[in-house]
């Protein structure tokens, strides 16, 4: 082998390398998008969930509205407190978090004390629906199948015996489940508040108590041991949190509710559960 | 028929039917399952793979013909670069899918997004380089020139796409089917494209 | 138009189960003490209430007027005292709003309207005018105004008005009772409806199994060019395309109305309901009801009062022989199945039904095996195989592309799945899916 040939060969391959690379780097230059590496880096710093919480597409279409300062870091439900703060000190804006609020079936209804109606179709709330109203005897109550839990993207929501039971530890409010709910029972509460009122029947008592053993029959003890509409409000015939002014955990042994409807959120969601998989 | 015209034929059909890159030469099997979830993101893989193919057979046949295979005499012995094929090759389809990538960005950025890791790995798809370097190695009238190389190129890339659309509309039926739990996925994926390959056998004879 | 009539596509053949009440003459049901008026009985805007508790009201008399054109009014049916404006298990399963009304027994008379006795030369708005006020609705089974339908807008013409006689579900035999025995009234409802459409003729469309309110009709129908259609028993025969294709061989476009094909279809109930609210100024008060069904004691045809609740219908009928499995209101094929007794019969509760346990049984539902049967039986030719395994993935726009708003929910492919897969609730609920979809778009 002659050392002319080793040169040819490493010269004509350098001459194609640097050829082909020129013509990259003019269309590179020609074909630029520019990028806001902002953009990038805030993604990064935000979860990835995609779960649309903040009302945006996804996460990406988030952190580009927080650029453009048209959203605060805070809006994102998933995020915990640091990381809204990483973001805001990144972009050196405010940070604009809000309360944190969780989820909140407004039923205790499960298999044991309700009156339900024999049901063989589809396992979804939402097909469920269209048929019958639902098999419950209760028109306003879960009806168990589990729509919510499927539309969780944090498996915060346990089916429990056909009651969609909220884990509010899971829960980062993304309000997937809001959106998803046939019978519109699930609401967003602050984290904060202890007690719920778990029925959002506005029938009149008697009917309720007909369907469910466990429904809110407005028999006010709960207002009266909470001192008169400052921690709990009565709408109709149904009780309902003061969220602006919630009640302490003690209402509910205080109160000693005929119905059991009044629980504290700890005490209902609680037993072995670590979500689900997803 | 002239030699020429038959040669064309044996190109074309072979190429996309008879000997299919993926179902017959089993080249290209990363994308084909990777990309063909949906239609959507199949169909544009197709598209950037033709792009690529074609480009790459015409410009590697020009470095072929008229840098590799040139010989030329050192020292009283006559020698050519042949042995930089596979070196020369990768380096044009590395270079022919950044150019994509980038005019990709550009042009349609929804279709970019969707086809991800995919469309750098173009760059070491086996079906790009194979075409490649199957045409170096052509002996036939039509396929050793640059242009009968080029048609190959597109040819065969057309057969790449058309097996990959076919698998994705498949695979999007799939997805409505009851499948055993043991199967699901890349599994019964698998057992598809084998049936899909063993269909497209009844082509051989064709040509 | 040929006296033979087409054939439409698909359709099954269920056991018709119809010789339990068939023989059986059309009753008056004994004055209650208590109804119970759904408010919303139609299809579209519900009613605006007019009366309020304590409220007394005579027999007839406005309970609340029409909420928009696509609308009804209420009457009273019977006189006596509104109780109270409560809430009343409603046929879909949710608690609807009702007029609860104390009877006093009189039965006092307050018509809203008096006859018009000589609706020949009686204009065609005003005669359409009446059909709203009386409240007349589609008594088939789906509700909807049938005022609505007799006013084709601008540029729509209508060349054929159709009785719709068929009667197709199992069990049912109301219509056919009533075209036995009122043929005169169905013909001259016809002839009216024809009048106020500005039409000569009129079709009654009647399947070829009630060949005695066939030969009943034909005597009488000559009187007013009224032309009597017997037509081949297929289930859905009684369904308005179905129909119309079978007596016209036109076909209803996916998402058009019938008017579009120039045609008018309405029950035949309603058309006695028309000449009574016109030649005997009578409001839609009351309608021919089947109650049948293997469990009942003496199934029989009755005539009771909107808002008899169907617990009373069931004593009358004599109460049940063996505990039913399964309460519908409507026939087996298209009926809705019911959770509670306090429902009362509406102005289109056709049947009420009761099942016995050893005609249904709990499936569970099975993969599809792609039988294609259910598309063989499918009178609007979509695939519901397809479309069912579309929606069991969620895959609502697949249904979408699959035209499943095509549907006209016969049940057919469920009756035939030997897989027994709940394909016409996949249906329901893509659609229901797809119009919230839609609802959101527009928003």
């Amino acid at each position: 082998m002659e050392l002319k040939f080793i040169i040819i060969s490493i010269i004509s391959t350098g001459i194609i390398g640097v050829l082909l690379g020129v013509i990259i780097g003019v269309v590179a230059k020609a074909f630029a998008v520019e990028i806001d590496e902002r953009i990038e880096k805030v993604e990064e710093l935000l979860p990835g969930a995609n779960c649309g919480g903040c009302g945006f597409a996804g996460c990406s279409a988030f952190a580009k509205a927080v650029v453009a300062e048209e959203a605060a870091p805070g809006q994102c439900p998933v995020c915990s407190g640091d990381d809204v703060a990483n973001i805001a000190s990144y972009l050196g804006i405010e940070a604009g978090q809000g309360e944190k609020m969780v989820a909140l079936v407004r039923c205790s209804g499960d298999i044991s004390n309700t009156v339900r109606s024999l049901y063989n179709g589809i396992r979804d709330c939402r097909s469920a629906v269209v048929v019958a109203g639902g098999a419950k005897g209760c028109d306003y109550g879960c009806l168990g199948f589990g729509s919510c839990a499927n539309a969780c993207p944090f498996g915060a929501i346990e089916m429990r015996d056909g009651l969609a039971v909220v884990h509010p530890e899971l829960c980062v409010g993304c309000e997937n489940c809001v959106a998803t709910c046939p019978k519109n029972l699930i609401v967003m509460v602050p984290a904060a508040a202890e007690v719920h009122v778990y029925c959002n029947s506005p029938e009149k008592g008697a009917a309720k108590r007909q369907v469910c053993k466990t429904a809110c029959i407005a028999c006010r003890k709960c207002v009266k041991a909470s001192g008169e509409e400052e921690h709990m409000l009565v709408d109709g015939f149904l009780v309902k949190t003061n969220y602006e002014n919630p009640p302490s955990a003690d209402l509910v042994e205080a109160s000693a509710c005929p119905t059991t409807a009044l629980r504290v959120a700890g005490k209902h969601a609680a037993n072995e559960y670590q979500g689900v998989s997803k | 028929m002239s030699e020429l015209t038959s040669e064309f034929l044996v190109i074309t059909i072979g190429a996309i039917l008879v000997n299919n890159f993926v179902l017959s030469k089993f080249l290209g099997i990363c994308p084909f399952l990777g990309v063909s979830k949906k239609l959507d993101t199949a169909l544009g893989m197709s598209g950037a793979v033709i792009f690529v193919m074609t480009l790459a057979s015409l410009v590697s046949s020009l470095i072929n013909q008229f840098l590799l295979t040139r010989d030329f005499v050192i020292g009283g012995r006559t020698m050519n670069l042949q042995f930089l094929q596979t070196l020369v090759f990768i380096v044009v389809i590395a270079s022919l899918v950044q150019l994509v990538e980038i005019i990709l960005q550009k042009v349609s950025a929804k279709l970019y997004e969707s086809l991800g890791i995919f469309l750098p790995l173009i760059t070491t798809n086996c079906a790009v380089l194979g075409c490649v370097v199957l045409n170096a190695k052509a002996t036939g009238p039509l396929q050793s020139t640059w242009y009968g190389a080029t048609i190959y190129g597109f040819c065969s890339a057309v057969g790449f796409a058309l097996a990959l659309v076919l698998f994705s509309s498949l695979r999007e039926k799939l997805d409505l089917a009851q499948v055993p739990k043991a199967f699901e996925g890349t599994a019964i994926s698998l057992v598809t494209a084998g049936i899909l390959a063993m269909a497209f056998l009844g082509f051989s004879g064709l040509v | 138009m040929s006296d033979k009539p087409r054939k439409f596509k698909g359709g099954v053949h269920p056991s018709d189960s119809k010789a339990l009440s068939a023989s059986c003459a059309i009753q008056d049901a004994p004055l209650l003490d208590k109804y119970v008026v759904i408010m919303h009985q139609n299809i579209g805007a519900p009613p605006q209430l007019l009366v309020k508790k304590g409220d007394v009201v005579k027999k007839g008399q406005l309970l609340a007027k029409a909420g928009g054109f696509v609308s009804v009014p209420l009457h009273a049916p019977t006189s006596g005292t509104v109780s109270a404006i409560d809430k009343c298990p409603g046929p879909t399963g949710i608690s609807v709003p009702a007029i609860h009304i104390d009877a006093d027994g009189e039965d006092e008379w307050g018509s809203p309207f008096e006859p018009i006795a000589n609706w020949q030369n009686c204009p065609a708005g005003e005669l359409r005018q009446r059909v709203w006020d009386a409240g007349i609705v589609g008594m088939g089974g789906a509700g909807f105004p049938a005022h609505v339908k007799l006013s084709p807008p601008e540029g729509k013409e209508i060349d054929t008005l159709i009785l719709n006689g068929a009667e197709c579900e199992p069990y049912l035999t109301a219509d056919h009772r009533l075209m036995l025995e009122q043929a005169e009234d169905v013909v001259l409802g016809a002839a009216i409806l024809a009048r106020i459409l500005g039409l000569e003729s009129a079709v009654i469309g009647i399947e070829e199994n009630k060949p005695d309110a066939i030969a009943k009709l034909e005597e009488v129908a000559g009187k007013y060019h009224v032309r009597v259609q017997p037509l081949p028993v297929n289930y859905p025969q009684g369904a308005e395309k179905q129909l119309i294709y079978a007596i016209t061989g036109r076909e209803v476009p996916v998402g058009k109305l019938p008017m579009d094909v120039k045609c008018v279809v309405q029950n035949v109930a309603s058309a006695v309901a028309v000449a009574d609210a016109v030649v005997k100024g009578i409001p839609s008060i009351e309608r021919v009801t089947t109650v049948t069904g293997r469990p009942v004691k003496t199934p029989g045809n009755w005539r009771f009062r909107i808002g008899t609740p169907i617990a009373k219908a069931l004593e009358l009928a004599g109460g049940i022989t063996e505990q039913p499995a399964k309460l519908l209101l409507g026939g087996p094929m298209m009926g809705i199945a019911q959770s509670s007794l306090g429902v009362t019969v509406m102005k289109n509760t056709s049947g009420i039904l009761l099942i016995s346990s050893d005609e249904v049984s709990l499936y569970s539902s099975e993969p599809c095996i792609r039988c294609g049967r259910c598309v063989e039986v499918c009178p609007m030719s979509i695939l519901p195989a397809t479309i069912s395994q579309a929606v069991e993935n969620k895959r609502f726009d697949w249904a979408q592309e699959l035209n499943v708003q095509a549907c006209i929910e016969c049940g057919s492919c469920s009756y035939v799945c030997p897989s027994h897969r709940p394909l016409n609730q996949h249906f329901k609920w893509a659609k229901v899916e797809i119009a919230s979809k839609l609802r959101r778009r527009n928003d």
